[in-house]
């Protein structure tokens, strides 16, 4: 079943048309990366399927229903930056998810901090950069939800933290669940994809499986992406 | 979901609003001693002390009032406008709930303040002397006497009287949180200058709403029929008239708050 869709999606912002026309579907059970340049519309997509934008026409639909207070239930989003309150310590931020979200598996989440030597009194405040994200990733890949958003989770981090993101991603989504990860750092994530969306000016160019492009084209995803958008 | 909102947003203000309180009611008991045994002695230190004590005491009580405001303002500019609004626009709430839990609490933050308010000049005014000497002589009695006197005299309804005050005191709580929230919606709306244009509607709005009620009230000549009643009769229906005005008003700061935060939100 089709986890998200979208038909004839458009969203502008006065004149510029940051999505135009957007068709696509992504079925549960695959982590599909969301490729393309900076700018391409990658994050507006995400936050329209995250009810954070509201489309100017056309329809996006998550799990059948368009995105509000019962798709929020079945997603979990990861945000580009740090989004979680600053004042809070790690206790009161896992006692605010555990709140809101019935899907959230606290115990997991406690182990996963726990082997990054991350204290409980600990506020995100008192956190450097990588370690804020990696706590929110954590928060995030907790849930056990039906569709992962997870926008540009390795951006703006060194390489071993980008180990550890895609580590995490790989060890804690529900296998029955649709991951998607908006990234234009190909290389780091090729690994990890079933599928990829190739999106550009607003426009999908391609959707396929990354085996696919490999017998039929003979080349990687990053390889494939550098020809595709060669400037 | 409201509930859950509500207890996270407690956690998040008491821990500004718990210690303000805290402060001032300090600052009281040192105004109080200030009162009692510094400002009127020969000596110049203990005088000086004294006056900064006051002194801290008075900016301390009009501080806690415009933090209450700022507090109000700064969690829904933060909260929901700001970054944690990713977090928060993608809870499994509506926004019509978000609203709500920052109207309750900022309201409940209000009375609160106007609590520890008028407990921190009762503490600033103790003398023991004094409170020895009320105790042991009729005094409550003769303010339960006089209380009579005036019901009898005016036909003072007080139970109806202190309804009014607690309903306009409530909706008018709830009017001062969305009149802000209303601008920021409006204001964050757009792509740039988010914060300058939510001063500018801010503003704006409050020049319509004036215009708009003097408008209204003028012309169905409401103000000239208070002329032709009583005192008391005036006193009920002055209420009964701002509560409604205070709700109307209420309603459509409310409808252009949750309508931006479903149509128009724009977290960038």
């Amino acid at each position: 079943m089709a986890i998200l869709e979208c038909k004839e999606l458009v969203k502008s912002y006065g004149k510029a048309a940051a999505l135009d026309g957007v068709n696509l579907t992504v079925e549960s059970g695959h982590i599909v990366g969301l490729l393309g340049p900076n700018g391409s519309g990658k994050t507006t997509l995400i936050k329209l399927a995250n009810g954070l934008l509201t489309p100017t026409s056309g329809e996006i639909l998550v799990d059948g229903k368009k995105p509000g207070k019962e798709t929020h239930s079945v997603v979990s989003y990861l945000p580009e930056r740090t989004c979680v309150p600053l004042w809070m310590s790690t206790r009161k931020l896992l006692d605010f998810y555990q709140d809101f979200y019935a899907d959230f598996r606290r115990e997991r989440a406690e182990e996963m901090l726990q082997h990054l030597n991350i204290r409980m009194d600990q506020t995100i405040k008192q956190m450097s950069k990588g370690t804020r994200e990696k706590v929110q990733l954590i928060m995030v890949m907790s849930r056990a939800a039906k569709l992962y958003l997870l926008d540009e989770p390795i951006g703006g981090v060194d390489p071993a933290t980008r180990d550890y993101i895609l580590n995490t991603i790989i060890n804690n989504y529900d296998p029955e669940a649709a991951v998607i990860i908006s990234t234009h750092l190909i290389a780091d994530v090729e690994q990890v994809l079933d599928e990829i969306i190739f999106i550009n000016q607003g426009q999908i160019v391609l959707q396929s499986s990354v085996d696919q492009i490999r017998e039929e084209k003979g080349m990687s995803v990053d390889a494939l992406f550098r020809e595709v958008f060669k400037c | 979901m409201l509930r859950k909102l509500l207890k996270h947003e407690f956690r998040a203000t008491a821990r500004v609003m718990g210690p303000l309180f805290l402060v001032i009611l300090v600052l009281a008991l040192g105004a109080n001693l200030s009162i009692r045994f510094m400002l009127d002695a020969d000596s110049f230190i203990p005088n000086l002390l004294g006056g900064l004590l006051m002194m801290a005491f008075v900016i301390g009580m009009t501080g806690l009032i415009i933090m209450s405001i700022v507090l109000m303002v700064n969690r829904f500019r933060t909260n929901l406008m700001g970054d944690e609004g990713y977090v928060m626009f993608t809870l499994p709430a509506s926004s019509h709930q978000l609203v709500w839990s920052k109207i309750i609490v900022s309201t409940v933050w209000f009375i609160a303040t106007g609590i520890v308010e008028c407990a921190a000049l009762l503490i600033c005014a103790a003398d023991l002397d004094l409170i020895q000497e009320i105790f042991s002589s009729d005094f409550f009695f003769r303010v339960s006497q006089v209380i009579q006197e005036l019901v009898q005299e005016y036909g003072l309804n007080l139970p109806v009287m202190a309804l009014e005050l607690i309903v306009l005191c409530l909706v008018g709580c709830a009017v001062l949180c969305l009149e802000f929230y209303a601008a920021m919606a409006v204001g964050h709306s757009f792509a740039n200058h988010k914060m300058a244009l939510s001063v500018v509607f801010f503003f704006g709005f409050q020049f319509v709403m004036q215009l708009a009620g003097g408008l209204i009230l003028n012309s169905n000549g409401l103000w000239e029929s208070f002329y032709y009643l009583d005192g008391m009769e005036s006193f009920h229906q002055m209420m009964g008239i701002s509560i409604v005005i205070s709700l109307v008003t209420g309603v459509i700061y409310y409808f252009i708050t949750s309508t931006m935060l479903k149509k128009r939100l724009n977290l960038q």
